[in-house]
């Protein structure tokens, strides 16, 4: 029991202590930096107490132990001792403390950026997903399309954005069709290679039912071909974040990316890492459910 | 009544490195009815010619008629049990049977159509499984589930490819008994063709024998199995004729082995 949360506590205790010394710049924050250590300190032990299974207690409490020896170093050497540039380098502190402060603009930034996010990235996948389906069961347009793919797929979607603000009306229409584009292409591609590469003896199979169309194509090939999809809708997820904070940061004015870009040109470092902190947040929360939702549709594999 | 006829069938598989010949000039006729096993050394092409019947493959050249005429495709008339247990991993054992049963029972309800799937399953002993994915259950369990599908969807013809070979001995001989039981309740409507390398089951289960020979791609020779049926396992393992036939086929498979050693000396 000792050995599994010995490194968390060890730094828990340093982080507590550094933060009662009497910084020389940071008072203000300490509060905070505390409180975080109590809590991720708490988690732990609970964990310890309340969970059966050893192996994710001993990852949560390394994690935990990674996480406060960070705090604790950056703490030291910002807020203690003050070695690097306090401008650019803020005390963790300060920083948690502006991050409470902030939250409630950041959410009401995020909900307009989930919008385009959600707009580009789901009418990807509604796209992408049938037509793949259909040219991938489709022998004779797959061999037509494929070299396309090879040709348009690999283009870094970035090089859309100015051309994309350019011919559409609104920035909103101009960022959801550059996710669009971005989240398009890794779905497509691999709902391609995942119809391609079901097994021969499970089309057989459907073949000597004398399966339909329609079911051969949604209850059989899409189910077939969806580890490969999901695979797919995941580097789409990923591409639309980087999509939809490269389109904030150039043309918006509001949302996440907005947000850093803005402060960033008011040399407002703090408020930028308070904002990189919230979309690292954000982005643990949606492949959160992401997961949860992948070992859902996969369950039948083992 | 004459089911299906091979008339002269050629069949081979065609790559890059050029052409196969695995099955040569093959002539046979299946009566309505009847039940046959195809018996032969790996990779003679029993499982090639399971797939020519299924309408999964075509003959190269020659041709096989089905009451009459000619295969063009797949098709509802034929079920297959394949070697490889062919399930949808996605659909629990039941979905499977229920989407089988679904392509061809169009007019029944939902309800009709699970009755069938529960009824099927509880045959081949699966009824504590039924809501099991295919990854969940063992290979011989999954081999089981193909099998009710086959069996629950009733075809004319029912084509088999070694269908019991990773079930376990007990499940087999019940499997065999519910074989013979669900071919001899149907008036023997069904034409079985039923793959084994196994040759007691061959002859516990057919009407006639057909031996494949290793290598040249032809039938080596046609057995009737002179057994009135039903026919007791216990009882007919003891007889003499049996026996007699049992050394008939060992000997045919032996020659084969032996053919290809002397093959290996002379090289
Ligand atoms: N798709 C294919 N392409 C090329 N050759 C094949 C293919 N499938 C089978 N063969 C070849 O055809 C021959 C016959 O194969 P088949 O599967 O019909 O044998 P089998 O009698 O069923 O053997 P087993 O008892 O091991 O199942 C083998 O030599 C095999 O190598
Ligand atoms: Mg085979």
């Amino acid at each position: 029991m000792k050995k599994m949360i010995g490194p968390a506590s060890l730094f828990f205790l340093l982080l507590v202590l550094s933060g009662l010394l009497p910084g020389r710049s940071a008072p203000a924050g300490n509060n905070y930096l505390i409180g975080l250590a109590v809590i991720i300190q708490v988690i732990c032990l609970t964990n310890l107490f309340w969970n059966k299974n050893k192996a994710k207690v001993q990852a949560c409490s390394d994690v935990a132990a990674l996480v406060m020896a960070f705090l604790w170093l950056w703490d030291l050497f910002t807020g203690r001792l003050e070695i690097l540039n306090k401008f650019l380098y803020p005390a963790p502190g300060n920083i948690l403390k502006l991050f409470t402060s902030e939250f409630p603009v950041m959410l009401k930034g995020l909900f307009n950026s989930i919008q385009l996010l959600a707009g580009g990235y789901i009418l990807a996948l509604l796209i992408a997903i049938p037509l793949a389906l259909i040219i991938g069961w489709r022998g004779r347009l797959y061999l037509a399309v494929k070299p396309l793919t090879k040709v348009l797929g690999p283009i870094p979607p970035i090089v859309y954005i100015p051309y994309a603000i350019a011919i559409l009306p609104t920035f909103k229409a101009s960022s959801v069709f550059v996710i669009f584009i971005g989240a398009f292409w890794p779905v497509f591609i691999n709902t391609l290679n995942g119809v391609f590469n079901i097994e021969k003896k499970i089309i057989d199979t459907a073949r000597m039912l004398n399966v339909k169309e329609m079911p051969m194509l949604f209850q059989v090939i899409l189910p077939g071909a969806l580890p490969s999809i999901i695979t797919g809708a995941t580097i789409g997820l990923v591409f639309s974040f980087i999509l939809l904070t490269a389109a904030e940061m150039i043309g918006a004015t509001s949302g996440i990316g907005w947000y850093v870009k803005y402060f960033s040109d008011f040399a407002d470092y703090p408020r930028v890492i308070v904002g990189i902190i919230f979309m690292g947040f954000v982005v643990t929360v949606i492949t959160y459910f992401f997961d949860r939702a992948e070992s859902y549709l996969l369950r039948w594999r083992r | 009544m004459t089911k299906i006829i091979l008339r002269n069938l050629t069949f081979s598989y065609k790559d890059q490195n050029g052409e196969y010949t695995v099955l040569k000039e093959i002539n046979l006729s299946v009566a309505e009815g009847e039940f046959i096993s195809i018996i032969g050394p790996s990779g003679c092409g029993k499982s090639t010619l399971i797939s020519l019947f299924a309408g999964l493959l075509f003959p190269s050249s020659g041709s096989i008629l089905l009451d009459g005429r000619e295969i063009i495709g797949t098709g509802h008339d034929r079920g297959v049990v394949f070697q490889h247990y062919s399930l949808f991993p996605w659909m629990s054992a039941r979905k499977n049977l229920v989407f089988g049963l679904k392509q061809v029972k169009k007019g029944s309800s939902r309800k009709e159509i699970e009755q069938i799937a529960d009824t099927y399953l509880e045959l081949v002993g699966l009824e504590n499984f039924k809501d099991h994915y295919p990854s969940q259950l063992s290979g011989g369990m999954q081999q089981r589930v193909a099998i009710a599908r086959a069996l629950a969807m009733g075809p004319d013809i029912l084509l088999m490819d070694e269908p019991f070979g990773a079930v376990d001995t007990k499940n087999r001989l019940a499997l065999q008994e519910l074989l013979l039981k669900l071919w001899e309740d149907g008036k023997k409507t069904t034409t079985v063709v039923f793959v084994t390398h196994d040759i007691d089951e061959a002859i516990l289960l057919a009407d006639r024998i057909i031996v494949m020979s290793s290598g040249s791609g032809t039938i080596k020779k046609e057995i009737t199995v002179p057994f009135t049926r039903p026919r007791d396992k216990s009882q007919l393992f003891r007889t003499s004729p049996y026996a007699e036939l049992r050394n008939r086929l060992v000997g045919l498979f032996y020659d084969d082995l032996l053919e290809e050693r002397e093959d290996e000396i002379v090289f």
